[in-house]
């Protein structure tokens, strides 16, 4: 009844180590878009040599993407932690039209572009709150959406704020040969990679997202980490919204649509599962790129731009497919071994 | 004789007019496991859910260790000493064993890079091995992502991950709401000898399961209600299976006099 247990006995022993098959199958699944983004790059070196595989364009690609990633990050660092955040381009064209307003009423740059900043963060805790109350966030962040356009029309009088000129050294300027708006992409996404997977409140934020009452059984206020994506998504459509408006140095309080789009197909390209709690950044940054490499290389081709749209829509949707079959496979393979390794204990 | 760990004196509990558990007196001794059976419906996850701070009850009063404490909420619980497996383990599918055993209580680097946060992931990972040793579990490498894992061994994540957290707390106490429910007979064999050794180690454990053959394994005493009151406390050296299966059913008289016959 209470017999001694051996002491050296473990009570499970060490699983033998993953089938190869699981491990690459795995592998396909996490690495498997930076695969396909090298496949497209050499397939259009050679379809549109010899302008595709230059410097000079790959500038043009990274460029082209830097904004659709920006917004990628908010929707995927979102996403990841269980919030799905429609107002992003509302936040981008709000944060855009205070910094617009700030910077003709006299004030300087970088003191408008941190308010410009606060007011993104400032919509995510307000989303935040009202989603806490047990709202829907999609229907929430749809009403802040349209809220924010208006106040941002509102803010700019019916007008834009055009002629920002002073903002081009992060719109148009570029640094050793690369447009500034590759640098904040590449910080953006660093900082936020070493955030998600290195820091306490990041690993916390995608355990939340992944499965907020063990976080909770856990001792850790989940509400607090939902609102916290919240801010984050609100302070990368902030960043969003300037870095378009210091591109075309005109602040307007359109708030396009297209840029969730374009942002989702990003994030969703990149495997993130709506889920939450899954999936990593530098795989929505090359989402992103994978987008803009697309538009590239047919646009030098001189096909038509809707066919880069009809394009991504089918890889997206192979790419879902993909990994419905990787992950069936998956768990058969796991499966098997589990009830090899139970039957084979009897004998 | 030793405080009881954790003892419940007079527990009511109703559900709006549903009277789920009536008078219940309860304790389980540092280092030991006491089975809690009943037929289903018989108030074992409510008294459950009781000591872990889940509920709170109608009427009567929670010690542990001797102290009178109020459990407003699981945290309270765990703050003295006191952690829940769930039937439903509540994992983190997405993220590694290692993970999934140190939130909430991590280790951060140290310098300028601990000032921002940054966790020292291979600090964690000795620490949660030596946890795993020194309760004689293994299980897969501590980077594998839980959803790779076996139920046995998401059941064992799931158990060391409360088992740690009372050990930290000194002598603790752990309560398991069908352990091996959705196990096999291997693994269930590995759960076991988790639960004795845990025991060893001090730790006083309430068990709720339907499986006598495994009370008859690990437990010390068992705890046997019906329709929310208790018919029998008996060490499992001083009765037989039938007298249990008896008590459990209805079909054998309390131990107790109850208050109705009093009345
Ligand atoms: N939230 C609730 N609201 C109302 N009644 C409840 C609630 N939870 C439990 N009950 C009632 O309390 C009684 C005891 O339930 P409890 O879940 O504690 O039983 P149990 O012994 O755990 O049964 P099982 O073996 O089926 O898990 C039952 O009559 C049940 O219907
Ligand atoms: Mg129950």
């Amino acid at each position: 009844m209470t017999a001694a247990v051996p002491a050296t006995e473990a009570a499970v022993p060490a699983g033998r180590d993953m089938p190869r098959a699981v491990t690459l199958l795995v592998f396909a699944r996490d690495r498997g878009i930076f695969i396909l983004w090298g496949a497209i790059i050499l397939a259009f070196s050679f379809w549109c040599a010899p302008y595709f595989a230059t410097l000079d364009n790959a500038m043009l690609v990274a460029n082209a993407a830097a904004i659709t990633a920006i917004f990628a990050a908010g929707v995927g660092i979102g996403v990841m932690t269980g919030v799905l955040d429609l107002s992003l381009p509302g936040t981008a064209a709000f944060a855009a039209c205070v910094v617009g307003w700030l910077m003709t009423h006299g004030q300087p740059t970088w003191l408008s572009l941190t308010v410009g900043l606060l007011a993104g963060a400032v919509v995510g805790l307000v989303n935040g709150l009202i989603a806490l109350r047990g709202f829907n966030p999609i229907i929430v962040t749809i009403g802040t959406l349209s809220a924010l356009s208006g106040l941002a029309a509102v803010i700019a009088g019916g007008y834009t704020f055009p002629g920002l000129r002073s903002l081009q050294f992060m719109g148009t300027d570029r640094y050793v040969g690369v447009p500034a708006p590759v640098y904040i992409v590449a910080v953006l996404f660093l900082a936020g990679f070493l955030f998600l997977t290195r820091t306490r409140d990041g690993i916390r934020l995608m355990a939340v997202g992944g499965n907020a009452e063990a976080a909770r059984r856990s001792g850790i206020h989940s509400e607090r980490y939902r609102v916290l994506g919240f801010v984050i998504s609100g302070l990368c459509a902030a960043l969003g919204g300037l870095v378009s408006t210091a591109v075309t140095t005109e602040a307007t309080p359109e708030a396009s649509p297209g840029i969730i789009f374009n942002a989702l197909t990003a994030v969703a390209l990149a495997g993130v599962a709506l889920t939450g709690g899954r999936g990593s950044l530098p795989r929505v940054l090359v989402g992103a790129l994978i987008l803009a490499t697309i538009a590239n290389g047919l646009t030098i081709r001189g096909v038509q731009p809707y066919w880069a749209t009809v394009l991504t829509g089918v890889l997206l949707l192979g790419s879902l497919g993909l990994e419905r079959v990787i992950q069936r496979s998956v768990s058969n393979r796991l499966m098997a071994t589990a009830n090899l390794s139970v039957h084979s204990g009897k004998a | 004789m030793m405080t009881a760990a954790l003892r419940l004196t007079g527990i009511d509990m109703h559900y709006g007019y549903v009277r789920a558990l009536t008078g219940i007196d309860f304790h389980v001794q540092p280092g030991e496991v006491v089975g809690l059976l009943g037929d289903n419906g018989a108030g074992k996850s409510t008294l459950l859910k009781i000591m872990s701070g889940a509920h709170r009850p109608s009427g009567g009063t929670v010690e542990v260790h001797g102290r009178k404490v109020e459990l407003h909420e699981p945290s309270d619980a765990a703050r003295a000493g006191v952690q829940m497996v769930y039937q439903d383990l509540a994992l983190v599918d997405a993220q590694d064993i290692a993970t999934n055993l140190n939130i909430g209580r991590e280790i951060l680097r140290r310098g300028p890079l601990g000032w921002l946060g940054f966790v020292d992931h291979k600090a964690m990972r000795r620490r949660s091995e030596a946890e795993l040793d020194r309760l004689g579990v293994r299980t897969a490498p501590m980077t594998r992502p839980v959803e790779m894992l076996s139920g046995g061994q998401r059941q064992v994540v799931a158990l060391a991950r409360s088992a740690i957290r009372v050990a930290g707390a000194g002598q603790g106490v752990l309560l398991l709401d069908e352990p091996t429910a959705a196990l096999g007979y291997e693994q269930t064999k590995q759960v076991e000898a988790l639960i004795r050794r845990m025991a060893a180690e001090g730790v006083a454990i309430v068990l709720v399961t339907h499986n006598l053959p495994l009370c008859h394994e690990v437990a010390d005493r068992v705890v046997i209600l019906n329709r929310g009151v208790k018919v029998a406390d008996v060490r499992l050296d001083e009765t037989e299976n039938d007298h249990i299966v008896g008590w459990i059913t209805g079909a054998r008289p309390s131990q107790f006099v109850t208050r109705q016959e009093i009345s």
